[in-house]
C-alpha cells in the first residue's frame, strides 16, 4: 500500500481551481490549499474538495497578489509538501517561482498525469508544445508543477462540508502600490465555454484591422455560439488550451505553442498568404490568400 | 538608473528532430535572441535614454551564447555593455538553476534598480525565469508589464485579464514584458558596427557564489506521439469570393456551421 502523499495547491486570488485539484487526484484525494487572495476565493476554494485553507488573509489596498509570493512560499515550505500545484498564470507562476527558489525545485510545465509508482511520483510531461512526451521524476525535493488553469467549481458540488479556512499571518512584500483601483473586478473571458474562437495573428497588420476580424467573430451563425477573438500569443503560453467546434487561425503562422492550445479544436480553418506557414500543416481547411480579402467574403459567405 | 536586461539564446522547436524514441534534437536548429526579448532591449534603452544611466544585458547558458554572432546579437539590441554566465554546466540546466544563476550576477553586478525580461521564451514558451529570479533576488516580481516610465520614481502599467493596472514601484523588480508592450526597433548598421566596440565580461560559474541544488527532475522515459490527423485541405483564395463558398459549404457539410 503507498504511503500518503502530501500535495499542496497553490492559489493566487483565483478560484478556478478545479484542474488543480484533478490532477492531484490521484496520490492525494485531499491536497492542502495555499491562497493569496480574497476571502470569496478563500472560501470558493474550501468547497472544491481540499482538506483545508490556509489563507493569507484579505490582501491590504493597493496590493498586487504577486506581492505575497514571499510568504506564500514560506508558508508552503512549512507544510513540507511532496507535491505543488499552481496555475500557469501571470500570477500562478509568481507564487510558483517563490516556491521554486525556497525548495530549489524546477517549475514544470506541461504535465498531463501525476501516478504513483512503488512510493515514487512519476509525471507525464509534454515537451516543446507535445512533439515529444517523457515521464519523469522528481528528488530531493518537492515536484513543483504550473498547470493550465481550471473552471471554477459550482458551490455544493463537491461532496461533504466545506473544508476549514485558516487565516495565517502574511506579511507581503511593500515597495510597490497599485495606484489605481479598478472598479470592480469581472471574471476573464473562459475562452474554453466558446463554440467558437477567431485567433489573430501577426498577419493583421494594425490594431484598427481588428474590426475585420470581429466582423467574422460577430457574424452569425458564428456569434451564437458565444464566439471570441484571441491573439495567437495568448493561446499557446501558459498552457492555454481550448475546444472549440470550430478555430480559426487569422494570419497566424503556426507557432508550435500555440497549435498544442488550439489542437483539440473539432475543425480548424487557417488563412494564410504564406503557402509554406506551418499552421497550413495543422489545419483541416487552409485558404492561402490575402486575409483583407478573405476575411470579408466569408462573412459575406456566411450570410447566404 | 541601472537596469539589467534578461534575455535568451534560444532554437526554434519547429527546426528540431524529433527522433522515432522521442528525444528532441535540436543539433541542427540555429540559436538567436528569443523572439520576444527584443521587447525587454527596448524598453530598457527607452527608460535609460529618457532618465539617464546603463542597460546592461545578460545571459546565463552554454558556450553558444559566447560565440562573435550571438554577442553581437545582443549588444546591437540598445545594451551599453554585456555580461554572460556562459558555461557548459549550464546545459539543460531549469528556471530555477538559470534564476539562481542570473540572480548571483544580478548581486555580483550590484546597485541594479531593475531586471526587465521578456514574456516568455521561443522553445520552452514558459513565461517563469523571470518570477522565479524576483525571488531568487527576494524582490517583486510582475509579468504582462505594457509599460514602464521612469518620472518621480518608477511607474509600471500592466495589462491583465482584468483590464490595465497601474503600479508605482519604490524598490527594485523583475519585470517581464508583455510580448506587445513596444515594437522593438531593428538593428541597423550602425548598430551591428558599434556592438563590436562595446564590453563583454563572461563569467564561469565557479567564479558565483552558487551552491548546486538539491532538487533534480530525472527522465525515466522519451515517446514521440503519433502526429495530428487534420485534413489539410487547401483551397486556393486568389478568387476570394469562391474559396470563401467552398469553405462555407465544406465547413455546414462537416456539421460545425
Amino acid at each position: 500500500m503507498n504511503d500518503p502523499i502530501r500535495t499542496c495547491i497553490v492559489v493566487a486570488d483565483d478560484p478556478a481551481v478545479s484542474s488543480l485539484v484533478e490532477i492531484v487526484h490521484g496520490i492525494d484525494e485531499v491536497p492542502l490549499a495555499v491562497v493569496a487572495g480574497r476571502r470569496a476565493v478563500a472560501e470558493a476554494v474550501a468547497l472544491t474538495g481540499v482538506r483545508e485553507v490556509l489563507w493569507c488573509g484579505e490582501p491590504a489596498s493597493g496590493t498586487p497578489i504577486e506581492a505575497y509570493a514571499p510568504a506564500v512560499a514560506r508558508l508552503v515550505a512549512s507544510t513540507a509538501p511532496q507535491v505543488v500545484v499552481g496555475a500557469a498564470t501571470v500570477a500562478g507562476r509568481a507564487l510558483l517561482g517563490a516556491v521554486a527558489a525556497v525548495t530549489g525545485s524546477p517549475v514544470l510545465s506541461g504535465v498531463t498525469s501525476i501516478e504513483l509508482d512503488s512510493n515514487r511520483v512519476v509525471l507525464g510531461q509534454e515537451c516543446y508544445g507535445g512533439i515529444s512526451t517523457r515521464m519523469v521524476t522528481v528528488s530531493g525535493g518537492p515536484g513543483v508543477l504550473a498547470v493550465g488553469r481550471g473552471t471554477i467549481s459550482a458551490p455544493g458540488s463537491a461532496d461533504g462540508a466545506p473544508a476549514q479556512v485558516t487565516p495565517v499571518q502574511a506579511s507581503p512584500l511593500t515597495a510597490v502600490r497599485v495606484t489605481e483601483q479598478r472598479a470592480g473586478r469581472h471574471a476573464a473571458v473562459d475562452l474554453r465555454s466558446s463554440r467558437t474562437v477567431v485567433g489573430i495573428g501577426r498577419g493583421l497588420k494594425q490594431e484598427a484591422d481588428l474590426s475585420l476580424v470581429r466582423e467574422l467573430a460577430c457574424s452569425r451563425p458564428l456569434a451564437e455560439g458565444f464566439s471570441w477573438m484571441a491573439k495567437e500569443r495568448y493561446l499557446g503560453i501558459s498552457d492555454q488550451q481550448i475546444a472549440p467546434d470550430l478555430y480559426f487561425a487569422i494570419g497566424i503562422s503556426g507557432q508550435l505553442q500555440h497549435m498544442a492550445g488550439v489542437r483539440n479544436a473539432r475543425v480548424i480553418v487557417a488563412v494564410n498568404n504564406d503557402r509554406n506557414a506551418s499552421v497550413l500543416d495543422g489545419c483541416d481547411y487552409g485558404i492561402v490568400g490575402d486575409l483583407y480579402r478573405i476575411v470579408p467574403a466569408v462573412v459575406a459567405a456566411l450570410k447566404v | 538608473m541601472k537596469i539589467v536586461v534578461t534575455y535568451k539564446w534560444a532554437s526554434n522547436p519547429q527546426d528540431a528532430e524529433v527522433r522515432p524514441d522521442g528525444t528532441v534534437d535540436f543539433s541542427r536548429a540555429r540559436g538567436a535572441v528569443s523572439e520576444y526579448d527584443p521587447v525587454a532591449f527596448e524598453l530598457a534603452r527607452k527608460l535609460v535614454d529618457s532618465v539617464g544611466g546603463e542597460v546592461i544585458g545578460l545571459c546565463a547558458g552554454t558556450a553558444s551564447i559566447d560565440t562573435s554572432l550571438a554577442r553581437k546579437a545582443a549588444l546591437s539590441r540598445g545594451l551599453d555593455r554585456l555580461v554572460l554566465a556562459a558555461d557548459q554546466a549550464l546545459a539543460g540546466a531549469d528556471s530555477t538553476r538559470l534564476a539562481a544563476v542570473l540572480a548571483a550576477v544580478v548581486r555580483a553586478i550590484g546597485d541594479v534598480d531593475l531586471v526587465i525580461a521578456g514574456e516568455s521564451s521561443m522553445d520552452l514558451a514558459e513565461g517563469q525565469v523571470a518570477l522565479t529570479l524576483a525571488a531568487q533576488l527576494g524582490w517583486l516580481g510582475l509579468a504582462a508589464v505594457a509599460g514602464v516610465t521612469a518620472d518621480d520614481g518608477v511607474s509600471v502599467e500592466r495589462e491583465l485579464a482584468t483590464g490595465r493596472q497601474p503600479l508605482s514601484l519604490t524598490g527594485p523588480a523583475v519585470l517581464a514584458a508583455a510580448s506587445d508592450a513596444v515594437t522593438p526597433r531593428i538593428p541597423g548598421m550602425k548598430e551591428i558596427l558599434a556592438a563590436a566596440r562595446k564590453p563583454v565580461r563572461v563569467l564561469a560559474l565557479d567564479a558565483l557564489d552558487l551552491a548546486a541544488g538539491p532538487v533534480s527532475a530525472t527522465v525515466l522515459s522519451t515517446s514521440r506521439p503519433a502526429s495530428g490527423n487534420r485534413q489539410q485541405v487547401l483551397i486556393d483564395g486568389a478568387d476570394p469570393d469562391a474559396a470563401a463558398a467552398d469553405l462555407v459549404t465544406a465547413l455546414r457539410k462537416v456539421g460545425v456551421l
